[in-house]
């Protein structure tokens, strides 16, 4: 199948490189920056569009990488035009959009997937794979740390607007809202804090999930640390045992070599490893799901939960009250 | 200077015993421990003179006394250890109740004598280093801590520890008051606030008391801080646990693991496989020298009453929350 992207910023290039590994026809780039567009062109030998529905016209899939409060209208777009649709996360800024995309894409008969890139880490695959099979009993509590630094934009930085992008929050907890309730189950509860710098975008937050069959989660999410530093982090306790894994610990290559000043990257992401890139396990699967009409391991619905969880933490911060779902 | 410990109930116990004896100038007499199978056992274990009952101890004319018995039989020795004109040092948590523990504060004013509650932690030389850290700015203004003291369950040392009547609770009731000690003396600001989910998520009818906890608390000086007291570690694990906090600030996070020096030892048979073992600073034996110190300079400990009294302030706050579903102004 012709597959699309939409964006050129750091999204679009490690889809573009995860494109490369699947058996899809990579065929052309839409975005806003046509300078960046037509660097990542040239590298993937894509064709540039100069419009939204030209790339819909010439494709089977379209993967929409660009910021947050554009998804919606695009998506829309897309299954008006009648094309599949990869979406990154977050799918939307609020619960109502999300399911109004769900909906179009549904009626239009196109397949939607949205991006939760973290269910293809292999380590967090693995947990959760152990914990389903029982080797450590009834899980008990969860904790899981994603704290990074401000994504980087030398012009107009949408991340750092939280009207645009959700907010730290919603743009980079909700891949461990997601985490946690695919392992601890349906959220009953959420109480949820944030303190953030008085001149900047700096903010670390803390929020304990509840969940209905009894699970209870710690989950720490931040752009507090110096830029290239990110550290995640899971620790699973259950009645018979315990799965811990930190980025901290141990890597398959680590370097320690002298290099140039300034060379952190302008979105921070979770380095895996070698062998098996998560952005390419991602795509591969929701392109072989496409084609042969399968089911995704993470549904539509899903990415709309994780949100709801994450809309409650933040009304949680402003109220300072628990949200119960 | 003659010390004593009252009541071997406390499994520290073993460890002040132990550091109460290289500290010089100080004669630890003996310690007092009413179930009679017990006393014997820990005084050929430790070739230490036991007292059968607590008042034989106290009569023999002490400086000082560790009380080492369950949380809720803390007031009962502390006013004795009062009336006899000794200074108290007191395991934590200070008390189960906080009637209880205006008890002891009273009893303590009433007979001139100095308390001292069992905060190792502040002694330990990484918690000192971090909290000069924080002192000094070096994070700027601090966002939030995130604090971890998860364990295993402690039953297979003490019984007790998971008996509600004896203990006041369970792990929110054992470990919560470390890190609230410690948020309190690094940031000089009270716990303002609490919210915490509580629950026996991990010995479901075998033990009745709570053995999950996590808190989101708020400082008066608005700094947030999440405490895991969670007995999550397997009793398999490779060492009772662990004491941590990431404290992320403006200008970045500085992270404590304050029981990070440690060998990993593999050794056939042994009871835990791998175990860590650890070669860093005893934190027990700066306490003890704290005490023993201010006993010498008939001064005040650095660790008081209220330092104990306000950490099992946060706790009871912890279950409140729990039962209430809701956030407990402190």
């Amino acid at each position: 199948m012709r597959v699309g992207i939409v964006g050129s910023g750091t999204m679009g290039e490690v889809h573009a490189a995860g494109w490369r590994s699947t058996e899809a026809e990579l065929v052309g780039c839409f975005s806003a920056n046509r300078e960046q567009a037509q660097r990542l062109a040239g590298e993937y030998g894509m064709r540039v569009y100069d419009d939204y529905p030209a790339l819909l016209n010439d494709v089977d899939i379209v993967d929409i990488c660009a910021p947050t409060y554009l998804h919606k209208e695009m998506v829309l777009g897309a299954a008006a035009a009648r094309r599949h649709v990869i979406c990154e996360k977050p799918m939307a800024l609020t619960v109502e959009d999300a399911q109004e995309m769900i909906t179009a894409c549904e009626g239009a008969g196109v397949r939607l997937f949205v991006a939760m890139v973290v269910r293809f880490f292999p380590q967090y695959r693995l947990a959760r794979e152990l914990v389903a099979k029982g080797q450590i009993g009834r899980l008990g509590v969860m904790r899981l740390k994603r704290v990074s630094y401000l994504p980087q934009k030398a012009l107009d930085n949408w991340y750092a607007d939280e009207a645009r992008s959700g907010g730290m929050v919603v743009d980079l907890m909700i891949h461990d809202f997601d985490y946690a309730r695919w392992l601890g189950g349906e959220v009953e509860r959420v109480f949820a804090r944030l303190n953030q710098a008085a001149d900047g975008p700096g903010q670390y937050a803390q929020v304990i999930l509840r969940h209905k069959e009894g699970p209870m989660a710690l989950i720490e999410g931040g752009w507090a640390y110096p830029p290239g530093v990110f550290r995640t982090a899971l620790d699973l306790s259950g009645t018979d045992g315990l799965i811990e894994w930190s980025s901290d610990g141990q890597a398959p290559v680590r370097s320690f070599t002298l290099t140039r000043e300034g060379g952190a990257a302008a979105v921070g992401l979770p380095v895996s490893g070698l062998a098996e890139d998560p952005y390419a396990l991602e795509l591969n699967h929701a392109y072989r799901a496409i084609v042969n009409g399968e089911p995704f391991a993470v549904t539509p619905q899903d990415a709309l939960e994780a949100l709801r969880i994450a809309l409650a933490a933040k009304k949680s911060i402003r109220t300072g009250k628990p949200v119960h779902l | 200077m003659r010390i004593g410990i009252l009541s071997f109930a406390h499994l520290h116990a073993e460890g002040y015993q132990a550091g109460l004896r290289t500290i010089p100038g100080v004669e630890l007499v003996g310690f007092s421990h009413e179930n009679a199978e017990e006393g014997r056992h820990y005084a050929a274990e430790y070739g230490l003179r036991w007292y059968p009952r607590h008042q034989e101890l106290l009569s023999e004319g002490l400086d000082g006394v560790v009380v080492c018995s369950e949380n809720a039989r803390h007031r009962e020795l502390v006013e004795m250890a009062a009336q006899a004109g000794c200074a108290i040092l007191c395991e934590k948590p200070i008390e189960a109740s906080l009637e209880d523990a205006q008890a002891m504060r009273q009893a303590c004013e009433r007979h001139g004598v100095q308390f001292m509650t069992a905060f190792p932690m502040r002694f330990a030389p990484s918690v000192q280093n971090i909290r000069a850290q924080i002192q000094q700015g070096q994070l700027g203004r601090v966002y939030g801590v995130n604090g971890i003291n998860h364990s295993e369950i402690p039953r297979a040392h003490r019984s007790w520890f998971a008996d509600g009547e004896l203990a006041g609770g369970g792990a929110v009731m054992d470990h919560v008051v470390h890190l609230a000690d410690l948020l309190r003396w690094c940031f000089g600001a009270e716990v303002a606030e609490v919210y915490a989910e509580v629950d026996n998520l991990f010995y479901p009818g075998e033990v009745d008391v709570d053995t999950a906890g996590l808190l989101l608390v708020a400082l008066s000086n608005g700094v947030q801080a999440s405490i895991d007291c969670s007995w999550s570690r397997p009793t398999w694990y490779p060492r009772w646990g662990h004491l941590k906090m990431e404290i992320v600030g403006e200008r970045g996070a500085l992270v404590l693991d304050a029981f990070a020096q440690y060998l990993t030892l593999y050794a056939r048979g042994a009871p835990r496989n791998p175990s860590w073992v650890g070669f860093g600073p005893d934190p027990n034996r700066g306490m003890l020298e704290e005490f023993v110190t201010s006993i010498r300079e008939q001064r005040s400990p650095s660790v008081t009453w209220n330092d104990g009294y306000q950490a099992l302030r946060v706790a009871l706050a912890a279950y409140q929350s729990a039962q209430s579903k809701e956030p407990v102004r402190l």
